[in-house]
């Protein structure tokens, strides 16, 4: 136990103490890591199914530049997916709220097109934009679209009837009220689905970079899985994990900047 | 339904003297003035006849008559289910009535519609935003206006002490008590110019030691700004304590059962309501208004 301490002691992720209000969870983490590593060691769990902490930690540090390359372009195509989604699902949230009878056309439509599996989906993507940032991010932008669209509309529809009376007797026309009243009030549920979005959106860059590509975590992990490089395939997965939480983590700050109010109606 | 037309009240409104319903009415300057349509010239700034509102089965209103002069401070009680709201849905303009209604606003005659826009109104709840501070709450129906900002905030700041939010102006809504919420939502009617305020049970939601506060609050922040108000309540003391008079109504349809003049001397003080005439008043009201509750009471149980 305390070998496997000083081991975990060695790893790059145990520098504390930078952030002043993530110590605990970085604490945790560490903890966590520490414990992984002291199950694989007296278990004696071979390599093949869970390499050590430590040898996943080395293997990035071995070749650094390639993670580093690939976390960028992977970066790059789920924000730029992300974003697109995001302003789209908005965008088609008022639309579908300022004209009923388009939702009632083309809201079904939305839902059908995400029961398409989006492997499925990724190889058209790919024979129309070739093997090029864009198509990632268009797939990013696919699958992250809708939850979006759906938050929205349902923080439209929890806006208090009276509410948009009052607004309409001040003389305000539609504009005025989404503007002022319906956009901000779905701030909340809008936060909850970008949250989800934007693993959602990482999923996609990732899927994506699976139909051919030279660089980014989906073609690291896919490298690796051919080569047989588990502790490659570990530190793929560490790679993304680290993506993933910083792109959710930056929505959550940005929510708690944001929507300052909570929930409150 | 013959109008209460021997008071008036003279410390308002402009129209001096008595205003009698025929006697011509010198000096009286409607600003934007229009056209006169009859001979009548003691014109009530809103006038309503025959208004009826049927939801379906549902005869909410039937025949109602209300006319309100310019300056007053109109009560309206009556039972639950009445028809209070959707008359004051009327008069803010979000609900027509049934066709075949008189609707004239100083004197001209309008459709609700028309009355979108220039009509200040205050729900029973208070509505504020959530993500707007307490001078952005307020400055909300100036913003639609199309005033600047920084003009409008500037207004509302110097109206914050008179309504009790002195220093509060930077507070959300969430950190203030239900009274100081009131206050903005009533700061934010106030700062909405209209010839007509419509408050709707404005401090019904309030503890009844507030509520007294508040009510006299009212009457102070009224009398110097010489506002037109309909005043919906439930509390008899509360339409006597305010008004120049107090229309009572019947159960549903809803229609005006009594016109009560309140002939108290303005300013109101708070032990008013203890004096004979107050009493004598409250007498006259509470028995129209069981009548009508005993009579909704007996539809109700059929």
């Amino acid at each position: 136990m305390s070998g496997a301490a000083s081991v975990a002691g060695n790893l790059p992720v145990a520098s504390t103490g930078r952030f002043g209000a993530v110590v605990k969870p970085i604490v945790w983490l560490v903890a966590a890591v520490v414990l992984v590593e002291a199950i694989v060691v007296v278990f004696g769990i071979r390599s093949y199914y869970l390499p050590r902490p430590s040898v996943i930690a080395s293997t990035i540090m071995a070749t650094p530049g390639a993670y580093l390359a690939g976390l960028w372009r992977t970066f790059l195509e789920t924000v730029l997916g992300f974003v697109a989604g995001s302003l789209f699902g908005v965008v088609m949230a008022v639309v579908f709220h300022r004209w009923v009878l388009l939702r009632e056309m083309f809201f079904p439509l939305f839902v059908v097109s995400q029961t398409i599996p989006v492997i499925a989906f990724g190889a058209v993507v790919v024979l129309w934009f070739g093997n090029t940032l864009l198509a990632k991010a268009v797939i990013s932008f696919y699958i992250s679209f809708l939850p979006v669209t759906v938050n929205t509309l349902l923080g439209f529809s929890a806006v208090d009837p009276r509410q948009v009376q009052l607004m309409r007797s001040f003389g305000a026309d539609d504009a005025q009220i989404l503007r002022r009243l319906y956009l901000p009030a779905a701030l909340p549920q809008l936060f909850v689905a970008l949250k989800l979005a934007s693993s959602l959106a990482l999923v996609g860059a990732i899927v994506g970079e699976w139909f051919g590509d030279t660089t980014g975590l989906g073609v690291l992990l896919l490298q690796a899985m051919y080569n047989e490089n588990v502790a490659g395939i570990w530190a793929t997965i560490v790679v993304s994990a680290c993506l993933g939480m910083g792109l959710y983590g930056v929505v959550a700050f940005a929510e708690r900047r944001i929507v300052f109010w909570g929930g409150e109606q | 339904m013959t109008l209460v037309e021997g008071y008036f009240h003279g410390a308002h409104a402009g129209a001096g003297g008595l205003a009698n319903g025929r006697a011509p009415t010198r000096g009286k300057v409607v600003p934007g003035t229009v056209p006169e349509q009859d001979a009548a010239d003691e014109r009530p700034l809103i006038e309503l006849r025959q208004i009826s509102k049927t939801f379906g089965a549902v005869k909410a209103l039937q025949d109602l008559e209300v006319s309100i002069r310019p300056g007053e401070l109109v009560t309206v009680v009556g039972p639950s289910g009445c028809g209070k709201s959707t008359l004051f849905n009327i008069l803010a303009g979000l609900e027509e009535p049934d066709p075949g209604n008189i609707l004239r606003l100083k004197g001209v005659s309008s459709t609700a519609s028309d009355l979108l826009g220039k009509v200040s109104f205050m729900p029973q709840r208070d509505l504020l935003l959530p993500w707007r501070n307490v001078i952005d709450n307020a400055i909300l129906a100036l913003e639609v206006e199309g005033m600047p900002r920084a003009e409008a905030r500037r207004l509302a700041m110097d109206m914050l002490p008179e309504f009790g939010l002195a220093g509060f102006e930077a507070q959300y809504p969430n950190q203030l008590s239900g009274g100081m919420r009131q206050r903005v939502a009533l700061m934010r009617t106030f700062l909405f110019k209209r010839d007509l305020m419509l408050l709707d049970e404005p401090f019904g939601a309030l503890d009844a030691l507030t509520r007294t506060m508040m009510q006299r609050w009212l009457l102070d922040v009224w009398q110097k700004h010489k506002r037109t108000v309909l005043f919906i309540t439930h509390d008899v003391d509360e339409a006597i304590f305010l008004g120049d008079r107090v229309l009572v109504m019947t159960a549903r349809p809803g229609r005006i059962k009594l016109e009560q003049a309140v002939d108290l001397p303005r300013p109101r003080k708070a032990d008013i309501v203890t004096s004979p005439e107050f009493i004598a008043l409250k007498k006259t009201l509470l028995e129209a208004i069981e009548e009508e509750s005993m009579k909704s009471f007996q539809v109700a149980g059929r």
